[in-house]
């Protein structure tokens, strides 16, 4: 028989969270390009609204990131166990994932990896969550806020080799989360239905149908057969419905 | 077209040559039997401050070539014994034009020439750098206060000021350009406001080629300065607590003061494109003061990083490499969507048959 089971798979703060961040990049994006670009694109009517826009959202996105960091840190505690690639996530994870990703996805092979509300991203996320969360959000922070107070903080601009190289690193960081922005939102359609990825982002819960386990999920955390059981055996009622 | 021997305009040039020679000899003479007081500290000493000339400064200006008795006629071979007080031109008898055009302006009211010109230091605008423009507004206009009321609607106001002459947005002058220079950090400090123009003294100081300060970054002494040499020299220049930094300065003055309705749109600096960027100077202290300036290979302003590295204006000094790069970047992550989703859709069936 066909049995559905749901998975809390993304709490609230995380959910609330990343929409917020989405939001924040999106608008940080094109007030951006904007702001480089003013004699091409004006979309914000002045040069001085998309500045201010743009201020505005990297003050968000850096709170976001803030909240974010003393949630995975402090309160979940979770954020080496799901960002942080294990020995055997770089040794053959990786590998792994991109060989599916790449070659078994178009034959209508498996997805080797199968995600629980411990372990919800296969090695390759995890990778590049770790690049993007601890690394280039970082830095673009680190950079913006440099930006936004050039004369207070020229010393420190100085220190790390000037204007020019920190517009540079500013402008590169931001064209890579452009890029991971459009790769993002496809991997996301990857599931069994093309939104199946975005719901759990939504309403926090993720659809499990265990006749019909999807062998081409993602590892967005659809469950597989295997998986649920180890669920169903060490999750707690709160985190799982049956319907 | 008929054909002009240089042979016959010879003696026409030779004379004006001569006049001019003439002239300038016998300014430079009067001058000299004024200055042998008024540049003496020993005569004119701090309580008649307001007497003394430095002969350095007052050489290299134009009224240094008129000389002192044009502007102070009524001067007796008795001077200083006669009791007459020598008598001052109005500025207005030469620069009528442009006192007309201040008079209008809204500073008008506000101060004379004097105030923030003295006649015998006054150099052309490219011989100033933008920081003496802005000191001789701070005379009257407190900076702490002028930051207050610009950060009111300019974004990063105390940047802003740091970077331009008042007069490029305060005037309608026109022609804007870069002009770079280079400022050392003063010693003991360590704070952003402690870097401030690198004096002729502090430059001689790094033993330029044959004593030229323009061949510190000039190296093969071109006269123009190439963007590998001013590359090199910002490679240099950090080890020595010296950077260099540019303002926009207009390449004419107007005294037209006012405050125009365009500069409230940041798109009149910052939209106007690379393409306004080409152009730049950078300008070497002399010994009387001023500044001597040499053109800069076109384009440097928007060198990716060493060309200009602590000098950059958002939207208008944007690099085309990094551009580029960032294309590069972003066209692969599109590569992700467009490849593995065309591929998708010519697998799908592969996966409904799972």
């Amino acid at each position: 028989m066909k049995q559905t089971e749901y998975i809390y798979l993304t709490p609230m703060p995380v959910r609330i969270w990343h929409w917020l961040n989405a939001f924040g990049i999106v608008t940080l994006i094109i007030t951006g390009i904007n702001i480089r670009f003013p004699d091409i694109l004006n979309i914000f009517g002045t040069y001085k609204a998309a500045i201010r826009l743009h201020n505005t959202a990297g003050v968000v996105v850096s709170i976001s990131y803030t909240l974010w960091l003393i949630y995975y840190l402090f309160i979940a505690g979770t954020l080496a166990k799901l960002y942080i690639p294990t020995f055997n996530d770089i040794k053959t994870g990786i590998i792994r994932q991109v060989f599916f990703y790449f070659f078994q996805y178009f034959k209508g092979g498996p997805n080797p990896h199968h995600g629980t509300p411990d372990n919800k991203f296969n090695p390759m996320q995890k990778a590049a969550y770790l690049v993007i969360m601890l690394v280039l959000l970082p830095l673009v922070i680190f950079s913006g806020a440099l930006l936004m107070y050039v004369a207070p903080l020229r010393e420190v601009i100085l220190v790390v080799g000037g204007i020019k190289t920190l517009v540079g690193a500013h402008f590169l960081i931001a064209c890579c989360f452009c890029a991971f922005l459009f790769v993002h939102i496809y991997l996301a359609t990857l599931g069994h239905t093309p939104l199946a990825y975005f719901k759990p982002m939504w309403d926090g819960w993720e659809k499990v149908e265990h006749a019909h386990a999807d062998p081409h999920g993602d590892s967005h955390g659809t469950v597989h057969d295997e998986a649920s059981d180890r669920n169903r055996v060490a999750g707690s009622p709160a985190t799982m419905k049956t319907v | 077209m008929k054909k002009i021997h240089a042979w016959k305009t010879l003696p026409l040039v030779l004379m004006l040559a001569l006049l001019s020679f003439s002239a300038a000899s016998a300014a430079d003479t009067a001058n000299d039997k004024c200055l042998s007081c008024h540049s003496n500290r020993d005569i004119i000493n701090k309580s008649n401050e307001r007497l003394y000339l430095d002969p350095a400064k007052f050489a290299v200006t134009s009224h240094s070539a008129i000389g002192c008795n044009t502007c102070h006629d009524s001067v007796t071979a008795n001077h200083p014994t006669d009791g007459f007080k020598p008598s001052k031109a109005n500025c207005k008898d030469c620069h009528a034009t442009v006192q007309n055009e201040y008079a209008a302006s809204i500073h008008g009211s506000k101060a004379s020439c004097n105030d923030c010109h003295n006649p015998h230091e006054v150099k052309p605008l490219i011989a100033v750098s933008g920081s003496d423009i802005n000191a001789k507004c701070a005379k009257c206009h407190n900076l702490g206060k002028i930051i207050k009321s610009h950060d009111k609607w300019l974004p990063q106001a105390d940047l802003h000021i740091d970077a331009l002459p008042c007069v490029t947005c305060h005037t309608s002058s026109k022609n804007y350009v870069i002009t770079m220079s280079i400022q050392k950090r003063q010693v003991g400090n360590t704070s952003f406001g402690d870097f401030k123009l690198a004096k002729f003294n502090e430059l001689a100081e790094l033993n330029p080629i044959n004593g030229d300060i323009s061949r510190l970054i000039d190296k093969n002494g071109d006269r123009i300065i190439s963007l590998k040499e001013l590359r090199d020299f910002n490679y240099e220049v950090r080890k020595k607590d010296m950077r260099l930094w540019g303002m926009m300065m207009p390449e004419v003055a107007t005294h037209s003061f006012q405050i125009l309705e365009n500069r409230w749109d940041c798109s009149f600096c910052h939209a106007s494109g690379p393409k306004a960027m080409q152009k730049s100077f950078m300008a070497f202290p002399d010994i009387s003061g001023g500044y001597t300036r040499l053109e800069v290979e076109s384009g440097a302003v928007l060198d990716i990083l060493y060309g200009t590295p602590d000098f950059y204006m958002m939207g208008s000094t944007r690099s085309t490499a990094l551009n580029i790069l960032g294309a590069m970047i972003i066209a692969g992550g599109l590569m992700m969507p467009i490849g593995h989703g065309t591929l998708r859709f010519l697998t799908r069936k592969n996966r409904k048959e799972h």
